[in-house]
């Protein structure tokens, strides 16, 4: 392309040239007006800045491009409170889609003490469910939810449970009639201590026995519910009186019928709202309705139940109280100091509650059921606080049940400077003395026949597709370590993977 | 030379498996009739071998006197093998020539006729037979047993016919017993599997999949927990009602699903598993745009796909645990609900669009 301009014009500074490489006059816009005036540089429009940034940076500034950041949705609202724990709570008895088992004997008067029906499994009686809901039996993470209806299988103490039920109750002769038997359950973890509770609890209701449950021990002492000291007691003793309601409110529901049928014989003169001649119903529902005097009325039920014969001066005859169960289940949590504090904020022992000295002194000698009964605590292995003066005292407790005596150097005495808690050591030695015999139950793997029938128990469920043969129930039996029931359902439970198929012959 | 073909290989097989127990291996394809011919040079010895003589004795030439002829009875066995237990299908007694073929070669040159309707492939040789060859055949083994086994061996239809008679003898306990006779336990069966036998597996394959993909931070133990409850709620929920247009792919009738959770899982990933992804390939048609190419997936990479779908679809959900989700999620998609169908089969729609573009993408090896 020809320049515009010719050699000689570049190379000749021209005049306009010159002009435009001076420096302007002024810097401010030029406006055709009368020097005198600023108004018009005024309203003039400010002039625009150049577009090009390069001059505009500030020293060290980033020359990346800046995005804004997005801000995070939160797409979903957190659930409504106390959802995700009533899911966790929430207890499911059946699976439709599971196969009902023909032939399946029940649970009942007549088969709990039957010894034929050892080892099978026997569903629980349908109508009892709601009782055994009433007073918690069922337990969230207990797979009730894979089979059709609940059942449970009849091991050996089971059966033996519903024999000695049986006797207390006068059914069968026997020298047990009207007697109380104490029991602490114990075992390695999963092998259905709690389960053995249930069980109980269903023969109880089969029989017409009252029940009254402590389904957790730890809620009374992990400073969940309220309490308040009790005046003119030497040491302060603590009363809770919303958890006495509730455990009320579960005697209530679960003993309607029993408790119903049963009228007052003895002489309340604490409770000014109680009628003469009203049931005991009646009495304990006194309690659910105002949680201050739900200790009184749980106290005036309790003299109730074991009444033997009516107090002078009540008109109503007397009718006889059936035997009672009383189950615990987590006995660890009370052998030890609580979370509750008192004024002086030392911490309050466990056995200073009144509501579970109450229950811990069922284990202490003697008639402590007047009419009679079962009184069955369970440890616990899937929460409880490591506890060693419960180990100790459950050790003794071993001993003297092989027949240790307290004096020889075998029997197990707490090591020196262990810090045992001396007042679970006199509990232990309380329960201990030779009439009304504390006794440990020691639960562990079921048998091989047991094993048999309960992987049988899965097959006909529809939830185990082999063939139930020998081999198959004693893998299952090793693999539960044993036949500990708990292990044995989680292996159950677990889809099983296809065997490696074993060739036939040359391919 | 004409190939040798043999019309009776079957009887060659039968004869292998008709050796008793004891007799080596390498004797196995020979025909008897050539037994006592052969073995006049033992194949392999070494002089400072420990073998026993007993056993060299055997392979030993034989004299003169030495009869190689069978005794009476030996005899009388063998016609009677020969007249009634090997019959041909229609019941005459087999000839010699069956029982121990003849060489195609053989008839061919006996047969002008034949040889005009013989195979075009033999044909074609015998065309090419003045040429030179691209191997030489001129060095003839001095091991006949080795070159039978090795023909035995590359022949297919030997093998072939091996096979079947080896099914056979399953139903023929007698023959098997005494293979296996003098032993004091069962047989040892090897398992199918035998490179995969060291494995241990604890979950189904597709299971593992799931839950890997479900994991987080690499809590594995935590998606396992996870996938644990899913399996639950299937096993838990009713029954799918299923839509006739989406039903899971070779499933069982809906009542029978919830009780086998894992095959429900599979049968619900695998229903809504792509066929293929789509590939954009740059550069194709010029100018920069993208074309899009189907691209086929295998099992595994299929039911990844699927499985992100539906985890992807189950985080829009409002429930409250991921378990709870991801099952309500696999619920729908059971019951054709679910939006990961649509997902699938918009992918098919591309997919089938793309296939005109499958002949633009360059071929890989």
């Amino acid at each position: 392309m020809v320049p515009s301009a010719c050699w000689n014009c570049v190379l000749r500074p021209r005049a306009a040239a010159t002009r435009a490489l001076l420096p302007p006059s002024s810097s401010a816009p030029r406006v055709a007006s009368a020097p005198f005036h600023s108004s018009a540089a005024q309203y003039a429009q400010p002039a625009k800045k150049k577009a090009n940034t390069q001059t505009m940076m500030k020293h060290r500034q980033s020359m990346s491009i800046r995005r804004k950041k997005k801000k995070p949705v939160d797409r979903v609202r957190p659930p409504p409170v106390g959802e995700r724990k009533a899911l966790k709570k929430r207890i499911v008895l059946s699976n439709p889609n599971a196969l009902e088992i023909e032939g399946m004997a029940d649970l009942s008067a007549e088969t709990m003490s039957n010894p034929s029906l050892r080892g099978t499994i026997m569903g629980l009686p349908v109508d009892k469910l709601d009782q055994l809901r009433a007073v918690e039996a069922f337990k969230p993470k207990q797979s009730w939810s894979l089979f059709r209806r609940p059942s449970t299988v009849f091991r050996r103490s089971t059966y033996e449970m519903g024999r000695l039920i049986d006797q207390i109750t006068g059914d069968v002769e026997g020298a047990q009639q009207g007697k109380v038997v104490k029991k602490i359950v114990t075992g390695p973890k999963g092998s259905g201590k709690t389960v053995h509770l249930l069980q109980a609890m269903t023969m109880a209701f089969i029989k017409k026995w009252v029940v009254i449950t402590v389904p957790d021990a730890r809620e009374l002492v992990s400073g969940d519910t309220a309490y308040s000291p009790i005046e003119g007691t030497n040491p302060t003793q603590y009363v809770q009186p919303n958890a006495t309601s509730t455990l009320l409110s579960r005697v209530v529901k679960a003993n309607q019928d029993v408790l119903a049928g049963l009228r007052i014989s003895q002489q309340h003169p604490a409770l000014k709202g109680l009628k003469p001649g009203s049931t005991l119903a009646d009495l304990a529902k006194l309690g659910l309705q105002d949680a201050a005097v739900a200790w009184p009325v749980f106290q005036a039920l309790w003299t109730e139940l074991n009444a033997t014969k009516a107090a002078p001066g009540v008109k109503d005859e007397f009718q006889p109280r059936p035997p009672m169960l009383v189950t615990l289940d987590g006995l660890a949590h009370w052998m030890g100091e609580s979370v509750y504090r008192a004024a002086d904020y030392t911490t309050i022992h466990s056995h200073d509650l009144v509501f579970v000295n109450h229950f811990l002194s069922l284990l202490t000698q003697g008639q402590t059921l007047g009419n009679g009964g079962l009184v069955l605590y369970a440890t616990s292995t899937s929460n409880s606080p490591s506890n060693y003066s419960l180990e100790v005292g459950l050790d003794q407790l071993a001993a003297r049940q092989e027949g240790v005596k307290p004096s020889s150097p075998e029997y197990p005495q707490p090591e020196s400077y262990s810090d045992a808690d001396p007042r679970v050591m006199d509990l232990f030695q309380a329960s201990m003395s030779k009439d009304g015999l504390l006794e440990l139950q020691t639960l562990s793997g079921l048998t091989r026949d047991e094993t048999r029938s309960y992987v049988t128990y899965f097959a006909r469920s529809g939830l185990l597709r082999e063939v139930v043969n020998d081999q198959l129930v004693g893998e299952k039996w090793s693999l539960s370590g044993g036949g500990v029931i708990g292990e044995l359902e989680k292996v159950l439970r677990r889809p099983q993977l296809s065997r490696p198929q074993v060739a036939t012959a040359t391919a | 030379m004409p190939p040798r073909f043999n019309l009776c290989t079957a009887q060659k097989v039968i004869s292998a498996f008709r050796q008793p127990p004891l007799a080596s291996p390498r004797k196995l394809a020979i025909h008897p009739r050539f037994r006592a011919a052969q073995s006049t040079t033992p194949l392999q010895k070494r002089w400072n071998s420990s073998r026993n003589d007993a056993e060299d004795l055997p392979e030993r030439p034989k004299g003169p006197s030495e009869d190689p002829l069978p005794d009476v009875s030996e005899e009388a066995a063998e016609i009677d093998r020969i007249m009634n237990k090997e019959k041909r299908c229609d019941g005459q007694p087999a000839s010699p020539e069956l029982e121990q073929g003849t060489p195609v070669s053989e008839i061919l040159s006996r047969d002008k006729e034949a040889m005009k309707h013989m195979p075009k492939v033999m044909q074609d040789q015998v065309k090419k037979n003045g040429g030179s060859r691209s191997f030489s055949t001129s060095a003839r083994s001095r091991l006949p047993d080795v070159q039978e086994t090795n023909a035995a061996r590359e022949d297919p239809s030997i093998a072939m016919v091996a096979s079947m008679i080896g099914q056979a003898t399953e139903q023929a306990p007698g023959l098997e017993a005494e293979r296996h006779s003098g032993l004091k336990f069962d047989y040892p069966v090897s398992p199918a599997n035998t490179k995969t036998l060291n494995f241990r597996k604890r979950y189904d394959t597709l299971q593992e999949q799931f839950t890997k993909m479900i994991m987080e931070d690499g809590k594995l133990s935590r998606a396992q927990k996870v996938m644990a409850s899913i399996l639950d709620q299937l096993r838990t929920s009713p029954a799918p009602q299923v839509n006739a247009r989406r039903r899971l792919l070779g499933a069982p009738p809906a009542p029978q699903l919830p009780l086998d959770p894992v095959l429900y899982l599979t049968l619900i990933v695998d229903s809504v598993a792509p066929l293929f992804r789509i590939r954009q390939q740059k550069g194709l048609t010029g100018g920069g745009t993208a074309v899009q190419i189907p691209h086929p997936l295998t099992l595994r990479q299929r039911r990844r796909s699927a499985i992100k779908w539906i985890i992807d679809a189950s985080d829009k959900r409002r429930d409250t645990h991921v378990a709870q989700r991801i099952a309500n999620e696999l619920l729908a998609v059971a019951e054709g609900r679910s939006g990961v169908w649509e997902r699938r089969d918009q992918q098919h729609k591309l997919g089938i669009a793309g296939r005109a573009n499958l002949g633009l993408a360059p071929r890989r090896r």
